[in-house]
């Protein structure tokens, strides 16, 4: 049952131990190595708290532990705030309740493991996890311990949790779908027992039921119907209802049709002898029927909690200056014109002016660009940026609500909002298929009745059936639950499954430049030495001195790997925007950019460093000189190969000449420079003014409203929350070939769409001539109709295969 | 045969027993996650720490709760 960790991998969360046998823990009287201080603390949590069988039974390796914990869990006092609260915690008599998303579930035995922790601490009164949704309910006496005490305990065991802002819906899709559950348990059990009545009577082919049983047998069954047809049918007659009040049609007004009529018809005749009732037949149609539904509703549901999961409750908190004096506050309660100090590190709370100070600002969340911006005093800062380096003062201009972020997921908002409708194959084609069928029972009838048959209302009843269009509703719902399902396992999450059979009529192909198509970091292009044999003593040094730094052009020194352990600094000093120095083994050596070194014309070397993104000197001597570039991703023109059939193009908040270059490479015809997310909106919306359908492929938040926008949209791997909430598909890996996958199970999913249906209609008219010629009775009808919805489903599973 | 007058309204309570347990099953999320219940009885919650009271044990934690 349990999985294997192999040997040298840590125990704990499976991945590589780089660290032999520096941080052990004793489970189950064996000993195991960690990688990580953070692997160990949860491992020796979960063990000092007799939980070691979640080792015995999980059946995935659970996530990395965090190594900086104390540190993370000083930050969660915040919220006890009761203004924070008041937004996701539900006062239930005594107790507090609260729904938290939990990272880290990987398999059923974490779901077990929060339990049992939390069960055992004083002043919780319940908790229940859902490892589907990745969700913990719990709840607690206030009294006795504090929300963030409850998020400390889940830490110690290695789940990062959070409340989230539930989506509005939410709460109604959980009851639709709890009613759905019961009215098809219903049908399906009380199918079940009118079928046995019928079928004795379906065989009876000698006639050795007397009359008394069999009218028995009748009663019995109308007993067991009415329940099926009162309340699971419920659905069907409400959309009826709706579509009338409407002055539409759809299928829903053909099925309230023929149950009711089967059903009244046959409580009439019920009593006499040569009764024709066909009770088993309403069962078996509201069960299948329902099925389709259900399918639908859950998928649906699904997505919906995927992303409303995304929107964590993060709160910012600020150092605000009251009257000298520093305090923490909450980002929501700043005021304009609040003085506020942010420290290096720290997240910016809220829009507004440096007063004071100078710092490097990481912006990538609104630009989606990584290349930090030097901004000085009289420079308006953005919350939710991060500032790198030095400390600022500064003044707020906006308050939290009508801060850029906020401001850029109301664009999202509405775009999503506004997104354009595109009317389903399905649903066309069963509004017209609804009037064909009820016009040509209508004329069944009527000609029957005027032949004087005894038989025209049950011919009449038996083309309804026979013509429902119960294969054509499961046709497009069984195709893409089956394809979801697939694609699921690839790694590729659906929030929408309608995106797959949209997929198929995309024309354009829209990038994201930045983490989409490249990395998103920095990595070194070319190295140059003004001595060769130096060279790797060089790339020590500079590594070194980057080592210090939290510029992003350090991450790019840091992937090198390179030993620095005997790189001795002293007087290590940062110029902000400009570069560092430091002290070697006696030597002054600066690394950073041209003007920083003091690089003129006169330089011996100056043609060699042209366009150098840093330069390192030596006692003032240039001796070497990095190009640093963003790297597109090893996959992306392979990808891009399988795309020709489309037309892409890149849209980008970074500037001409980057997006100019990446594209070139890529073979990209067309490019948008230095958008703002407002822009790229625009774009968007110009191309599909022209009748084009756009797929947008992003990552940042800054993307987030295109992605709204986009016919089709999706967020590559590592996006941020905003994105991910915003896309129809979310690849959880970063490589882009499971957008070859995507259109390729798309352009599957609507060839077996068409195939059941091509079915689902042949069906039907090659069974309303025998209908409509009284061949049929309403149970040959029925179960033609139920055969013929086998054939779908099983059809739409072979995507499941290969 | 005129046992069927006895074994099917029989058949029909049962069913209507299922169908009431099915609906209390559904109203107290138990279709919720079908993940997660499967692996419940497999893990045993009275085998450790026989020494210890559960009420110490909540003590316990809550202590080195306090102490962070």
């Amino acid at each position: 049952m349990a999985i294997n960790v192999s040997k040298g991998d840590c125990f704990h969360c499976g991945l590589p131990n780089l660290e032999d046998d520096k941080y052990p823990v004793t489970i189950l009287h064996k000993t195991h190595n960690m990688c990580c201080p953070g692997c160990q603390a949860v491992a020796s949590a979960i063990v000092e708290n007799g939980l070691e069988s979640y080792y015995e039974f999980r059946t995935e390796p659970a996530t990395k532990g965090d190594s900086a914990l104390d540190n993370t869990m000083n930050k969660l006092a915040v919220y006890d705030e009761p203004e924070l609260q008041e937004e996701f915690v539900f006062e239930n008599g005594k107790h507090k309740q609260i729904q938290l998303t939990v990272e880290g579930i990987t398999c059923a035995a974490c779901g077990w493991l929060i339990e049992k922790q939390l069960a055992k601490v004083v002043g919780v009164k319940q908790v229940s996890v859902n490892v589907g949704a990745r969700r913990a309910m719990i709840a607690w006496n206030d009294k006795e311990i504090k929300l963030s005490g409850l998020l400390k305990q889940l830490k110690t065991i290695g789940y990062e949790s959070l409340p989230f802002q539930a989506d509005k819906h939410e709460a109604s899709f959980q009851s639709e779908q709890k009613s759905y559950l019961k009215k098809l348990g219903l049908a399906g059990l009380m199918t079940m027992q009118v079928m046995m009545l019928a079928m004795a009577q379906y065989f009876d082919l000698f006639g050795d039921i007397d009359a008394e049983s069999t009218r028995y047998f009748n009663w019995i069954s109308l007993v067991l119907t009415t329940p099926v047809v009162l309340y699971s049918g419920s659905v069907f007659y409400l959309s009826a209802l709706k579509a009338t009040m409407a002055r539409t049609i759809n299928m829903d007004i053909s099925v309230t049709v023929a149950i009711f009529s089967t059903y009244i018809a046959g409580f009439i005749t019920v009593n006499q002898v040569d009764a024709e009732v066909y009770f088993e037949s309403i069962c078996m149609f509201v069960f299948f029927l329902l099925i389709s539904r259900y399918l639908e509703q859950r998928t649906r549901h699904k997505a919906n909690q995927i992303s409303s999961n995304m929107l964590k409750h993060i709160p910012v908190t600020a150092y605000k200056w009251i009257n000298g004096e520093l305090t923490s506050v909450l980002a929501k309660q700043l005021q304009v014109n609040d003085l506020v100090l942010v420290k290096a590190g720290e997240i910016i709370p809220v829009d507004g002016e440096i007063t004071e100070g100078h710092a490097t600002i990481d912006e990538s969340m609104l630009t989606g660009e990584f290349e930090s911006v030097d901004k000085q005093q009289g420079a308006y800062v953005y919350g939710g940026t991060i500032n790198q380096l030095g400390v600022i003062t500064i003044k707020v201009t906006k308050t939290l609500k009508y801060a850029m972020v906020n401001q850029i997921l109301r664009l999202q908002e509405t775009a999503m909002a506004n997104k354009p409708k595109v009317a389903l194959l399905a649903d066309r084609l069963s509004r017209h298929f609804s009037i064909i069928v009820l016009a040509f029972t209508a004329f069944t009838y009527g000609f029957w009745y005027f032949q004087d048959s005894p038989h025209a209302f049950w011919i009449a009843i038996s083309v309804l059936v026979a013509t429902c269009p119960c294969a054509l509703g499961l046709a497009t719902p069984s195709a893409l639950t089956c394809a979801m399902a697939k694609l699921n396992k690839g790694g590729i999450l659906l929030k929408r499954a309608d995106a797959l059979e949209q997929l198929t009529d995309i024309s354009d192909i829209v990038f994201d430049k930045t983490g989409t198509l490249t990395y998103g970091e920095f990595s070194i292009q070319k190295v140059w030495v003004a001595d060769g044999s130096q060279k790797d003593a060089l790339l020590s040094i500079a590594t070194a001195l980057e080592m210090r730094s939290e510029h992003p052009i350090a991450k790019a020194f840091s992937k090198l790997e390179i030993d620095i352990k005997h790189q001795c600094i002293s007087n290590f000093k940062v110029s902000i925007g400009n570069g560092i120095s430091g002290n070697i083994n006696g030597h002054v050596y600066q690394l950073g950019s041209a003007n920083f070194i003091g690089i003129n014309n006169e330089n011996p070397f100056i043609n060699e460093l042209n366009d150098a993104s840093i330069i390192l000197a030596k006692d003032d001597c240039v001796v070497a000189a990095f190009w640093l570039a963003d790297k597109i991703k090893n996959d992306v023109a392979d990808v891009l190969k399988t795309l020709s059939g489309y037309e892409t193009s890149i849209l980008s908040g970074d500037n001409e000449k980057n997006v100019r270059d990446v594209a070139l490479k890529l073979g990209i015809g067309k490019t948008y420079a230095q958008r703002t997310p407002l822009q790229k909106l625009d774009t968007i919306k110009t191309l599909q003014h022209q009748g084009k359908k756009v797929l947008m492929l992003g990552d940042g938040i800054n993307d987030a409203p295109v992605l709204a926008a986009a016919d089709v949209s999706v967020a590559v791997g590592n996006a941020s929350d905003l994105a991910k909430n915003a896309a129809d598909v979310i690849l959880l890996n970063a490589q882009l070939d499971s957008l070859a996958l995507v259109l390729r199970m798309a352009k599957r999913a609507r060839r077996k769409i068409k195939q059941n249906m091509v079915w689902a209609i042949g069906y039907n008219v090659l069974v309303l001539p025998l209908a409509m010629a009284g061949f049929l009775t309403p149970w040959m009808a029925a179960l033609g109709m139920s055969i013929s919805s086998i054939i779908v489903v099983y059809n739409s599973t072979r995507l499941l295969r290969d | 045969m005129s046992i069927i007058y006895v074994l099917i309204p029989l058949a029909i309570v049962i069913v209507g027993i299922a169908v009431s347990i099915f609906f209390w099953a559904v109203r107290s999320n138990q279709f919720d996650d079908l993940d997660r219940q499967g692996y419940s009885i497999l893990f045993d919650d009275d085998i450790k720490h026989k020494d210890v009271d559960t009420n110490e044990q909540k003590e316990k934690i809550n202590k080195t709760d306090e102490t962070k």
